[in-house]
This record gives C-alpha cells, sequence and structure tokens, in this order.
C-alpha cells in the first residue's frame, strides 16, 4: 500500500471512537477470509462486527477501505511471522510444511479474486508473495528468484488444492520439498 | 436516482428527474481528495435517517434531500433501496450521501478508481 493510502484507511482521519479498531479489522479479516468480496454485505459486517454503519463508514471509508486494512493486516500479522518462521526453519521440508500448513485463505482469496480488479489489493499480494519468496529462499540450498518463486506458488497451489478437498498438503509438501532441494 | 461522473478531479453528483424537487438540490460537486470511499449498500436505507430538513421523507417510497444524525449531515436520494451506495467525505458540508444510482457496481468502481488515480 502506498503512503497515500495509509492515510485514507489509517489512522490519520479524525473520528470518535466506540470501538477495538485492531479488532474491527481481525473479524473483518476473518470474515473475508471465508467468502468473497461480493459476499461479504455491509450488513453482514454489520452484524458481525458489532459496529454501527455509520462508524463503520466513517473510520474505513468504504468496504473497500476495510477490506484493505483487513489484508493489510493479515500481511503484517500472519505473512510476515510466517515468513520468518519459514526463514528459520531446518531445511526445505520443514519450511514448505510451514507454508503449506499455515492460514492463508484471505491471501489466496484476494489474489484470485481481488488481485486482477484492485491494483492497490494487488499490490498487497505481490508484497506478500515477495515475503514468502525471500523467506523460501533462504532455505533453498541454491536459491534462484525463478525456483523459488515456483517453490513458493506450488505450495500455495497445495493449499488452495487441501481446502477445496479437505485433504491434508502433506505427502504433497514434502514431495516439492525433495524436488527443490537441490544442491 | 442520481448520476455520477468524474469530471477532472472532482466527483459530481446530478440528482436526475423528479427526485431534484425532493432533494432540493440537482447537483453537487466534491473534490475526489474530499472522498473517501464508496460501497455497495442496499441495507443503508434500514438505518435510522435521523432529522430531516429540508427535503422529503415518504417512508418505504423515497428518501430524498437532507438529514441530520448525531451531529452529521448526510444526503439521502433513494427510492429503490436495491440500487443504493453509499459515498462517504471528509471535509464536506455533508459527512456522506447516499444515493441511487442505475448501476452500483459501476458507480462504485469509477469512484474507487477515480480516488486512486487522484
Amino acid at each position: 500500500m502506498t503512503d497515500r493510502s495509509r492515510i485514507v484507511y489509517g489512522e490519520d482521519m479524525g473520528r470518535p471512537r466506540g470501538f477495538d479498531e485492531a479488532e474491527v479489522v481481525r473479524a473483518a479479516a476473518a470474515l473475508f477470509a471465508d467468502r468473497v468480496y461480493d459476499g461479504v454485505s455491509v450488513d453482514d459486517l454489520v452484524g458481525h462486527l458489532g459496529v454501527h454503519r455509520n462508524s463503520l463508514y466513517k473510520t474505513f471509508g468504504s468496504k473497500r477501505g476495510l477490506y484493505l486494512a483487513a489484508l493489510r493486516r493479515h500481511l503484517d500479522d500472519d505473512v510476515r511471522p510466517l515468513a520468518e518462521a519459514v526463514a528459520a526453519a531446518d531445511g526445505p521440508a520443514a519450511a514448505a510444511d510451514l507454508v503449506a500448513g499455515a492460514g492463508l485463505d484471505l491471501l489466496l482469496l484476494a489474489a484470485v479474486e481481488r488481485a486482477p480488479a484492485d491494483p492497490e489489493v494487488a499490490a498487497l499480494v505481490g508484497e506478500a508473495l515477495d515475503v514468502l519468496d525471500q523467506a523460501l529462499g533462504a532455505v533453498l540450498p541454491a536459491p534462484d528468484a525463478a525456483a523459488t518463486g515456483a517453490f513458493t506458488s506450488a505450495l500455495l497451489g497445495l493449499r488452495i488444492r487441501a481446502r477445496a478437498t479437505d485433504s491434508t498438503t502433506e505427502p504433497g509438501s514434502a514431495a516439492l520439498a525433495r524436488r527443490f532441494d537441490i544442491r | 436516482m442520481a448520476r455520477i461522473d468524474i469530471d477532472g478531479g472532482d466527483l459530481v453528483v446530478t440528482i436526475e428527474g423528479m427526485d431534484k424537487l425532493w432533494a432540493l438540490k440537482s447537483r453537487l460537486s466534491i473534490p475526489l481528495t474530499n472522498v473517501r470511499g464508496a460501497t455497495i449498500d442496499p441495507g443503508a436505507v434500514k438505518e435510522p435517517k435521523g432529522i430531516r430538513a429540508p427535503g422529503a421523507h415518504l417512508p418505504g417510497v423515497i428518501v430524498a434531500g437532507t438529514f441530520h444524525r448525531e451531529g452529521e449531515r448526510v444526503f439521502w436520494d433513494v427510492r429503490d433501496p436495491a440500487k443504493a451506495i453509499v459515498i462517504e467525505l471528509a471535509d464536506e458540508r455533508y459527512a456522506r450521501l447516499i444515493i441511487q444510482v442505475d448501476d452500483p457496481r459501476a458507480a462504485v468502481e469509477l469512484i474507487e478508481g477515480a480516488r486512486h488515480g487522484a
């Protein structure tokens, strides 16, 4: 996200505070991770987040403003800590397990659904993928940009497949790690 | 019913048809820098609207004009709640506009896209 949008969606707008903004953004992230963007109405947000409609608009500007805040929070609170753990993992197999098993539904939905239509979402998704690429690159024995990008993509693909078929990512992530663990 | 246009750096809302009589306003021009966002919101009409002054409020038929609630001034022009969008403003006479447009999705995309480019 640009500095400008941080101001628009961030902390600088004057407004009354009758609620915990961080908590609201967290709850919104959970809703948006579960359903497509158009599947979450303002009625849903008002009902699930326990925030008045007017406060929602006053704080976030729009549903999209809240969505961008939720995606940014997912990146900072979920993706970055995951990447730190991945970079410190004991080899590609352990790193692959971490990525394939992580809760990245909001990122995956954003990548598939909103990013192609929304440049700000695309920028956040790109940032998240870069962070994961760097972390996985740190555990590959002979990393190059194309290989780490492919490793990240394949692990996220496994995650999508596991979610869709309600199956485990494990044999796939181990097989992938062996494939990329080339010295 | 309202029409939404982007004119240079401004968002222009034109109230069309008979509604402009009820709303007592036919055109609002707002710098995009004062537009904080736009949202499709068919449920907005169910909220308490506050005190109307001036304009028309025939519950179930039309909400048009200026309403005051919780210290905020809100401009309404809605007959069909399914086509309502909410435009949040900053540093303007109105805190937000809740208006009916022909194509809510296109209107919201136009406004959000123009904000991003502004």
